[in-house]
């Protein structure tokens, strides 16, 4: 599913040179739920942006899906990330200006849907995250869990092959925070694939799979059962 | 202590706003100096003195179209029923009138013999009986004026007598004394025997429209159409011009009488594409200050949203409220006086091209400078209110995170 | 995507109201003056002859004196104008100037007024198309022996005779009969092309008479009379032989060919009036001393747009670009402060081409709205040049191409204006945004 190979990506200013990541190899396979985790400052953000390909790098070879997409120009990378990849991020990132609905449908109008299907679309991706009701709302009439519940529709109304979870639940009290990792753990089991970003050891242990990264480089491969529903 | 170099290396960085803040206030100089130099231009050619009561003097003209009229009887008979009106002060016939645009242009020569004769400059040519002058309400300063007695009827007889005014005299003479010349036209004589103080000619825009001559000739008996001149209280004026009617045509009904109109208002006509274009221009720069100003404002309102935290930050480590502001002024003044020296150039050389365009006289220096200090004031009350707002900014929105 | 977009930029400029006024405000200025001025310039400088421009010259002598006057006068003498008339070379020929008389009918109701005439040829009706409702313009014959005909216009046809079919009735002309033989349908061409040196945008005048009368009726000449040297004028026929000059000649020139052929013609005039006497500067060769203008050039010869409207044109472009600039840097301000939300479109898979295109729609609208209202300012202020400034009509109409050209230059300026903040906006780093609002 997802495949990087030696990525360096190095940060270059008028004083110095930064290795965000150095050598970074990392493979996710189809249906993985895998959290990332790493001190502040050690590349999980880069690593996200790459992955995410909001951000290119310096050298090595990354394939998602099977298609190397290591030098697509900025238009086929915001194709790829409008078919393929949804994300959430820890502000949720809403725009203020638009309902739920409109927001949900933003990635569907990049796609050039028509407007019968991206109605569909956006109901049932509302419906899916428990907000079908509210679709004529503003996101700042909503709370916090309730905004990243509509941040997840919107990730998925584009029916993703994976999702890329920026510490979705950073900016959360931690009720709202197990609803949105029990919403996410849902849609991995609907079979979307899915990388978090998260300092939260707690949520990451929930995760199938953990890796960290520490100073650009992934330091350690620990598997870890599936946490028990119920542990406390 | 302005702290100019911090803002400067600030604006450095934010390159694209500064930038367009400099080009427009360039752009703004530019313009309002020009502008304003043709504004004042216009408005000094408006207000010189022609010489006139113009508001006195009703103008009008007369055609006879009765084969059988006998033009120089019916002329003085004419000239007679107007004096005698009630209200009217006095009245002669003219053969052009002041201030109207149309006329008569002529010259002398200071000799019989053409080749070695010098000519006068052209001035504009009244022809015209011993009651023109006071119905001009022209004021004689050397000389006399024409005796009744030595009025002509027709413009080739002989005994020619010209009064001029005083700025040809100046122009012609210097500072010898005109009286008693003889001048010539053709093989005529003229003898000039009154200078006139101010008499202004019927084109506002020609160069010589301070040089006239008023010969003793009653045009009003040598043509069919001709124009009167009649003056009056100003009060008076408006129930004339049917007294006139009723009067003129009582005496001979073949006539048409048309284009009643004070000097006041042929003067108004005359300068109305001036009074237009300073209009025009003003108009210009005051909505160029206000949008200039206006932009100005709305910039650094966001501005000031965008730094919020860091203004936030600086009151936190103790800038004071008048150092915010200082801040926000300082800066303007930099891209103020930058903008200001460039247009000022750019000014100079917008009227240079004017002037070889359109033979405009140059902008004096004065005026760019003028342009800089009036946007200096202008961007001031622009800023200081969003600026202001800035200073109000609670020191706590340092520790917020937004 | 189109009306996707539409909806954004109107939410867009409702969001900021006070800023989408001032960009509003300031494009609507800026696109209003520019308007007036163009508008005033358009129709000024409009060449009423169309295609016929090059076909309708008209001709200029030297026949100054040596060191007297630097340029060509428009108009000639009258000994020219006859011998010119004389030429049978040309097919189309006419002498003209104007005159003022005054009118009556037979319809003792209606005042005698002083009316402006026009004294001239009867090519002049062919060589200006000029339309008839009645009749047709007088004989060939009365170019050369004087008969009291007259063509009237369509206007004073309603008035004198209810516009019934008037041809063969008779109007007074300072009490003596003239014949009408044509009535001309509606024709008043702005600017007044076949005189303009009285009033460029003066009306046509609304009674022609024959040229050959001109002599036997000694008509005022209402217009410039200019001379070089002195010369008594008494009478009426001290006019008529003087050097002074007061008469326009039109004629019509086919081909390249007529024009050299009638260049020719005239430099042989000059050559004969030299040997008679006349023609006294020799410092121009009798070649240079003829000129035939064109349209075009008479009407750029003769002054008719003012150079006051020329810089008015000028400041007024560079007002709109003040206006541009500042337009730039507001769009900049307002673009950036939703950098955030580009970064979100990017990342959920906008291309930059979409931004763009999102941002430029927003600018467009603007421009459109601006444009909108600076024809409303046009219009008002047109109106007001019309009120006060006694600005003709036919100058403060709006001109119809200036409902193309409005919403062309509001645009292009919005768009000129937003190109440049588009494009910063769109070249957002999607992940810069993301991870903070």
């Amino acid at each position: 599913m997802l495949s990087m190979k030696n990525i360096n990506k190095v940060f270059k200013t008028d004083l110095v040179e930064t290795h965000a990541l150095r050598d970074f190899n990392l493979e996710v396979k189809e249906g993985e739920f895998v959290a990332v985790t790493g001190p502040s400052g050690s590349g999980k953000t880069t690593f996200l942006n790459i992955a995410g390909l909001l951000e290119g790098f310096t050298s090595g070879e990354f394939s998602l899906d099977g298609v190397n997409v290591s030098n697509l120009s900025d238009n086929h990378s915001a194709k790829v990330r409008n078919e393929k990849i949804g994300f959430i991020f820890q502000g949720f990132n809403l725009i203020p200006d638009l309902n739920l609905a409109e927001n949900v449908e933003v990635p569907l109008r990049y796609r050039g849907m028509d407007a019968n299907e991206r109605k569909r679309r956006v109901e049932s991706a509302l419906e899916q995250v428990g907000l079908g009701a509210r679709m004529q709302h503003l996101p700042t009439q909503l709370s916090g869990g309730q905004q990243q519940r509509v941040a997840i529709a919107r990730a998925l109304a584009g029916e993703p092959r994976f999702l890329l979870a920026d510490e979705p639940t950073g900016n959360l009290d931690s009720l709202m925070a197990r609803q949105v990792m029990e919403l996410l753990e849902k849609i991995n089991q609907q079979g979307t694939t899915i990388i978090m970003v998260t300092h939260d050891p707690e949520l990451a242990r929930r995760a199938q799979r953990n890796i960290q990264i520490v100073d650009g480089q992934v330091c350690d491969f620990s598997m870890y059962q599936p946490a028990a529903t119920g542990t406390r | 202590m302005l702290h100019i170099k911090p803002i400067l290396s600030s604006l450095m960085r934010s390159k694209s706003s500064p930038i367009l803040l400099l080009l427009q206030i360039i752009l703004s100089v530019a313009i309002v100096a020009n502008a304003s130099f043709i504004i004042y231009e216009r408005l000094s050619l408006m207000q010189r003195e022609s010489g006139y009561a113009e508001a006195q003097i009703l103008t009008f003209s007369v055609y006879n179209f009765d084969p059988a009229i006998d033009n120089i009887k019916q002329n003085e008979v004419d000239q007679l029923i107007l004096r005698a009106l009630p209200n009217v002060i006095d009245a002669s016939s003219s053969n052009m009138l002041p201030l109207s645009g149309g006329g008569w242009m002529d010259r002398y020569v200071d000799g019989p013999n053409e080749d070695t004769a010098k000519s006068t400059p052209g001035f504009a040519f009244y022809l015209g009986n011993d009651h023109l002058l006071n119905v001009m309400g022209a004021k004689l300063v050397a000389g006399r004026n024409f005796n009744p007695d030595e009025i002509n009827t027709n413009i080739d007889d002989s005994g020619m007598l010209a009064l001029v005014s005083q700025p040809l005299a100046k122009a012609f003479w210097g500072d010898e004394s005109p009286l008693g010349k003889t001048m010539y036209q053709g093989t005529q004589t003229v003898t000039i025997i009154g200078v006139v103080d101010k008499l202004q000619g019927a084109w506002v825009d020609h160069e010589n429209f301070e040089y006239s001559v008023i010969q003793n000739v009653d045009f009003g008996g040598s043509s069919s159409n001709k124009m009167y001149m009649v003056r009056a209280l100003p009060e008076h004026i408006p129930a004339l011009e049917e007294a006139i009617r009723s009067a003129l045509h009582a005496e001979n009904p073949n006539r048409v009488l048309d284009n009643f109109q004070t000097v006041a208002e042929l003067r108004n006509l005359s300068y109305s594409n001036h009074r237009l274009m300073a209009t025009v221009l003003s108009m210009m720069v005051v909505l160029l200050l206000l949008i200039t100003a206006l932009g100005l404002t709305g910039m650094v309102m966001f501005n000031i949203q965008r730094r919020t935290k860091q203004i936030g930050t600086r009151r936190a480590l103790g800038a004071r409220k008048r150092d915010i502001i200082q801040y926000f002024m300082v800066e303007n003044y930099l891209i103020c006086i930058v903008g200001g020296l460039i247009g000022g150039v750019l000014a100079l050389v917008l009227g240079q091209q004017l002037m070889s365009l359109y033979s405009l006289p140059m902008v004096p220096v004065i005026y760019p400078i003028m342009s800089v200090i009036g946007l200096l004031v202008v961007t001031t009350l622009a800023v200081i209110v969003p600026a202001t707002k800035a200073a109000n900014i609670s020191p706590a929105m340092a520790t917020r995170s937004v | 995507m189109f009306f996707y977009y539409c909806d954004l930029a109107w939410r867009s400029i409702r969001k900021t109201p006070m800023l989408s006024m001032l960009m509003v405000l300031a494009i609507s200025i800026g696109i209003g003056i520019t308007i007036t001025t163009l508008n005033v310039y358009k129709t000024m400088s409009y060449n009423p002859a169309g295609d016929r421009s090059q076909v309708i010259n008209s001709v200029q002598l030297w026949s100054q004196g040596l060191d007297t006057w630097d340029d060509f006068i428009s108009n000639i003498t009258y000994i020219d104008a006859m011998n010119l008339r004389n030429n049978q070379q040309l097919s189309l020929k006419a002498a003209t100037f104007r005159t003022g008389l005054a009118l009556q009918s037979d319809n003792p109701k209606i005042e005698p007024v002083l009316q402006s005439v026009r004294v001239t040829d009867r090519d002049f009706f062919r060589i200006f198309s000029v339309p008839f409702l009645y009749g047709s313009y007088w004989d060939a014959s009365v170019d050369l022996r004087p008969a009291y005909q007259v063509v009237i216009s369509q206007k004073l046809n309603l008035r004198f005779f209810e516009g019934k079919n008037s041809v063969g009735k008779t109007v007074f002309l300072d009490r003596k009969p003239y014949q009408i033989v044509g009535v001309i349908d509606h024709w008043n061409p702005q600017p007044k092309y076949y005189d303009p040196l009285n009033g460029a945008f003066n009306d046509a005048e609304e009674i022609f008479i024959p040229f050959s009368l001109t002599a036997q009726e000694e008509f005022d000449v209402w217009g410039n009379t200019s001379g070089w040297k002195f010369e008594p004028m008494i009478t009426y026929s001290d006019r008529l032989a003087s050097e002074k000059v007061w008469i326009q000649f039109w004629t019509e020139l086919n081909s390249e060919d007529e024009k050299q052929n009638y260049q020719s013609w005239l430099t042989r005039y000059v050559e004969q009036q030299r040997a008679i006497g006349r023609f006294t500067d020799t410092a121009k060769s009798a070649a240079e001393a003829v000129q035939i203008s064109d349209i075009d050039k008479w009407l750029e010869d003769n002054n008719v747009v003012p150079q006051d409207n020329k810089i008015l044109v000028g400041l007024s472009l560079l007002f709109l670009s003040v206006c541009l600039v500042n337009i730039l840097g507001l769009l900049l301000t307002k673009f950036l402060k939703r950098a955030p939300e580009v970064g979100v479109r990017r990342a959920i898979g906008a291309s930059r081409g979409q931004i763009f295109s999102q941002y430029m729609v927003e600018v467009g609208m603007i421009g459109f709205i601006g444009g909108l209202v600076g024809l409303l300012w046009a219009w008002g202020s047109l109106t007001a040049l019309h009120r006060y400034f006694s600005m003709d009509q036919s100058v403060t109409g709006l001109d119809a191409s200036m409902w193309v050209v409005t919403p062309l230059i509001a645009i292009s300026t919005a768009v000129l204006a937003g190109i440049y903040p588009a494009w910063v906006v769109c070249r957002t780093k999607p992940s810069v945004y993301l991870k903070a609002q």
